[in-house]
């Protein structure tokens, strides 16, 4: 269990340096002047003089390694810098942000398990018969549905039409129900096919015949004995599309109008509000390596073996 | 326990029964191509042109599907449409196999310390979801379709790699690659010869897989206003214009939606066709 | 075909499978044709043939557990007072692992490898009584003893941490608990060392004195159980080509498979042997008609793609083979 913290630990170093130098020289890339944006320029006249202040203050003028380090040092302090929109820092606008996105994400994982478990469960029983073609096509649309576009789709019908769930907002259980969905939805019904697969895998395992021999009922070989060797494979991807998760979480937000992380950052990218463009990319960056932890972790708890293996190392 | 079943005849696979989903992929592709390559001298009205007096009007014989916002013709730009989507897709699909597969045939082949640190900093770019790179290029370096497409190559490349690299270090210590060695082969010689034809299967399956993917990311994109920008007749885009209006005039955003949903659903039967064909492994 | 059971008949038949056919649902393909033999109460009857041959599928129908691409198509399997072709679901669980009990080849996955044994055997327990788990764990316990283990320490182990015989122990004393009336063992010994195997076997036997239970000995290797079984039946192909007592088959094996499976056995004569019997044919090869084994067969003859029935040659001792009847030497067909 140690070495596999360790490596996470290592690989989370190496994001987070491969992150801040690739904000940091895309940003001395970009085009426009932070300076003219920050003076509010298009608005205001500027003096040279103070555009030179201000620069000399932000530390503009110092040679590019310096700034890197400057802002290394600064970042190793949880100090992104500030807003050049509000002129707030930049944590403490990821944080009133934060908790809007983390419930968007936890409802949208609780309903993708809602779904994924029975429909891969029901494939599974019924393997080449009607539910399990009924999930195939499920999972093929969701493969193929823009998001956004079925998120669209879902508040014409059920908001403008039927008028049963409100479109957009946040606060309220009825509120969640559409962004959730759109967001769990096609990872959901992907998730329910690998979920057979796996399934099919170990219910066709020899200990499973002989739980069966031992007359053990159906459902308890089923939750007890099979499903833990299934939903292994359907968490190591799950591990490695959380990233896209959050992508698809950002379109949600636009979509349904929720105040969260994504929405600040499209907002920072139309506003070229760097440092938050910048903060937002990074605290991705930290979430899906310690996603990709607790997932590794959550191994050693399905399957005791893991542990022993390594121990046996 | 297991009783093996007889194999069935070898059937070329587009006819089999089974693959009834697959064969609509690729009758909906030939479709797609057609319209691709023909569409824009075939279609009724401009794409461009704005006509205010006919905003928001509804299919006519003019207007098979109506027109939009500004008056334009959404059957014509859905067609012209097609080519910038799918152009767009196939430059980045293909610009990711060039860059992808030589340097996973020579990561691989070579092995060592170089696969090691090459291994390192894919994980770590791998942890960074594609999505949220590209809303950082696209952030720094302005919206435009050009960034969009970089920062999608930037992050794709890297899977077409560890494919390749996997393959060639399988590969690379059999029998036969020794023979070659023996036999006075060139290093080049043998990636060319031997190992590059391992990998073509797997890539293109992983290609068309990928197609389809492409295409929602860059319309899911243009959707949030980071992609293609307006007057472009991309069909994220077009959804995004049709936002505003979605409540009044909903075939703003169904159409260019259904076209999306049915080019990606036909990549999508073709790719797992092939891969059921080939029999390879899902990653 | 084949009225004649030559084993003992009669209502001490604890186990009997009569004109049992098996064939897969989509293809109609036949697995096992006509099988027909019984296991008096008491006693140990082996099974063998090479893998294929349908000898495991036969167990998994003794257990009711035949999958649904499957089907019975003819025949019964009486255990007990049970029909089990007839029964339902939950009466055959009631069956399984109580009446009836499977010992697996794979002994390193007969248990659910992230299940600690001690909990897979309350769940057996609770499976077939109302026991509460305290009451469960002494009978795991007490049974795990009995079969010469460390008992507190094996309940709370996960399988992995076991050896290959513990495990074999363990799920002999899982399958025991109940004092089933008929073991099923499917080459309970083929994954262990020979020592580790004979060991089990032994106390297979003496398991058996003490529950006065029959067992079901499934072997591809006829050698390994001609000294355990009282009864043995030869399967090619999904048919039982020969059966009889096991000292009758082993003295005058009349059919050329079962004199293929006893050639490799060292015989302790004065005569060196002849020479070695080529056989034609790769393992597997099963003609569709007539005898299975007809395509590889050193003896085969005209008559033998017609349907073979089944000769008896003593009381205790019958083969579907023409070699049965004629005399041997006159009757071969050189190639």
């Amino acid at each position: 269990m140690f070495t596999i913290i360790k490596n996470r630990v290592i690989q989370l170093i190496v994001v987070l340096f491969i992150l801040s130098l690739f904000t940091f020289t895309l940003m001395k890339m970009a085009p426009g002047d932070p300076v003219l944006t920050i003076l509010n320029a298009d608005e205001m006249v500027v003096t040279e003089e103070d555009q030179a202040e201000l620069r000399n203050k932000l530390g503009f003028d110092q040679p590019l390694y310096i700034q890197y380090g400057r802002w290394m040092l600064n970042l190793m302090q949880f100090d992104l810098g500030k807003s050049y929109m509000t002129g707030k820092p930049v944590v403490e606008e990821l944080l009133t942000r934060l908790p809007i996105t983390a419930e968007l994400t936890f409802f949208a994982l609780t309903l993708m398990l809602c779904i994924t478990v029975p429909l891969g469960v029901w494939s599974a029983k019924y393997v080449n018969r009607w539910p399990d073609q009924f999930s195939r096509i499920l999972a093929l649309v969701g493969a193929s549905i823009p998001s956004f576009w079925l998120g669209l789709i879902l508040i014409y019908f059920f908001a403008f039409k039927l008028g049963v769930l409100p479109s957009s907002g946040i606060g309220s259980y009825p509120q969640i129900i559409l962004p959730a969905f759109t967001l769990g939805f096609t990872y959901a019904v992907i998730y329910a096919r690998l979920l057979r697969a796996g399934l099919l895998q170990s219910l066709s395992e020899d200990y499973v015949y002989a739980a069966r021999a031992r007359g053990v009922k159906e459902w308890r070989i089923l939750w007890l004995h099979a499903f833990r060797a299934a939903i292994l494979p359907v968490l190591t991807i799950f591990g490695l599309s959380l990233g896209s998760f959050l992508g698809g979480a950002v379109v949600v937000e636009i979509l349904f109008s929720w105040p969260g992380l994504g929405s600040l950052a499209i907002d920072a990218i139309l506003n070229r509000d760097y440092p938050v463009i910048q903060g937002y990319v990074l605290l991705t960056g930290v979430f899906v390596v310690l996603a990709n932890l607790i997932v590794d972790l959550s191994y050693y708890v399905i399957d005791p073996r893991m542990k022993r293996k390594e121990e046996a190392l | 326990m297991n009783i093996q079943m007889p194999r069935i005849n070898q059937i070329p696979f587009f006819f089999k029964k089974q693959n009834l989903l697959i064969q609509c992929g690729i009758i909906f592709f030939i479709i797609i191509i057609l319209i691709t390559l023909i569409g824009p001298f075939i279609v009724p009205n401009d794409p461009f042109t704005a006509n205010m007096s006919e905003r928001l009007s509804p299919p006519s014989s003019v207007y098979p599907l109506g027109t939009d916002h500004m008056g334009r013709c959404i059957f014509s730009r859905l067609i012209v449409g097609a080519q910038s989507t799918l152009g767009i897709t196939a430059l980045v699909v293909v610009t990711v196999a060039l860059i992808g597969i030589p340097i996973g045939l020579v990561i691989g082949y070579i092995g060592g310390r170089l696969d090691t640190v090459f291994m390192r900093l894919a994980d770590g770019i791998l942890a960074l979801p594609e999505f949220i790179l590209a809303i950082a290029i696209a952030g720094f370096l302005g919206p435009s379709l050009t960034n969009l497409m970089i920062s999608i190559v930037f992050v794709k490349w890297i899977a077409y790699t560890r494919v390749v690299r996997s393959i060639v270090i399988s590969e690379r210590n059999k029998d036969y690659v020794l023979a070659a060695k023996v036999g006075g082969s060139s290093s080049w010689k043998i990636i060319r010869r031997h190992m590059f034809p391992q990998v073509v299967s797997p890539v293109l399956v992983l290609a068309t897989l990928d197609i389809g993917k492409v295409i929602l990311t860059i319309s899911s994109l243009s959707y949030l206003g980071l992609g293609a920008q307006p007057p472009a007749p991309e069909w994220g885009a077009m959804l995004n214009d049709g936002r505003p209006y979605f409540q009044s005039a909903p075939e703003l955003m169904i159409y260019p939606g259904l076209a999306i949903f049915f080019v990606v659903l036909a990549f999508n039967l073709m790719g797992e066709g092939l891969r059921d064909k080939w029999d390879v492994k899902s990653r | 075909m084949a009225e004649n059971k030559t084993t003992t008949t009669g209502e001490n038949n604890l186990l009997l499978v009569e004109n049992l056919s098996v064939t897969v649902r989509n293809s109609g393909k036949k697995l096992i044709q006509n099988l027909n033999f019984s296991i008096p109460k008491g006693e140990i009857f082996g099974l063998v043939g090479e893998s294929g041959s349908g000898k495991s599928l036969t167990a998994t129908v003794i257990l009711g557990m035949l999958s649904k691409s499957l089907e019975v198509t003819s025949g019964t399997v009486k255990l007990g007072q049970s029909e089990i072709t007839s029964l339902s679901e939950k009466e055959l669980r009631n069956i399984r692992g109580h009446d009836s009990a499977y010992l697996s080849q794979n002994y390193q996955s007969f248990f659910t490898p992230f299940i600690k044994v001690g909990k897979q055997f309350i769940e057996i327990i609770r499976c077939h009584t109302n026991m509460s788990r305290k009451e469960a764990k002494k009978v795991a316990i007490h049974w795990l003893n009995r079969v010469h283990l460390p008992a507190e320490r094996v309940f709370n182990s996960y399988p992995d941490e076991l050896s290959g015989g513990q495990l074999q122990r363990a799920s002999i004393a899982s399958a025991i608990m109940f004092r089933p009336k008929l073991i099923i063992a499917d080459e309970p010994t083929t994954a262990l060392d020979v020592l580790t195997g004979e060991r089990i076997l032994d106390l297979l036997c003496e398991l058996k004195e003490e529950l006065n239970c029959s067992i079901l000995l499934i072997s591809h290797d006829l050698r390994h159980i001609i000294n355990r079984t009282q009864t043995v039946g030869v399967m090619y192909g999904g048919q039982i080509v020969e059966i009889g007592k096991t000292s009758a088959v082993v003295a005058d094996p009349i059919h050329p498979y079962t004199n293929l499976l006893l050639q490799s056995r060292l015989k302790l004569s004065n005569q060196p042997p002849l020479e070695l019997q080529t056989m034609l044919g790769e393992p597997g090869l099963i003609a569709e008609e007539g005898c299975p084994f007809s395509k590889r067969c050193p003896s085969v003859m005209k008559s033998c793609s017609n349907l073979v029935p089944m000769n008896s040659i003593g009381t205790h001792h019958s083969a579907a083979c023409h070699l049965v009847k004629a005399e041997r030497e006159e009757r071969y067909v050189t190639h």
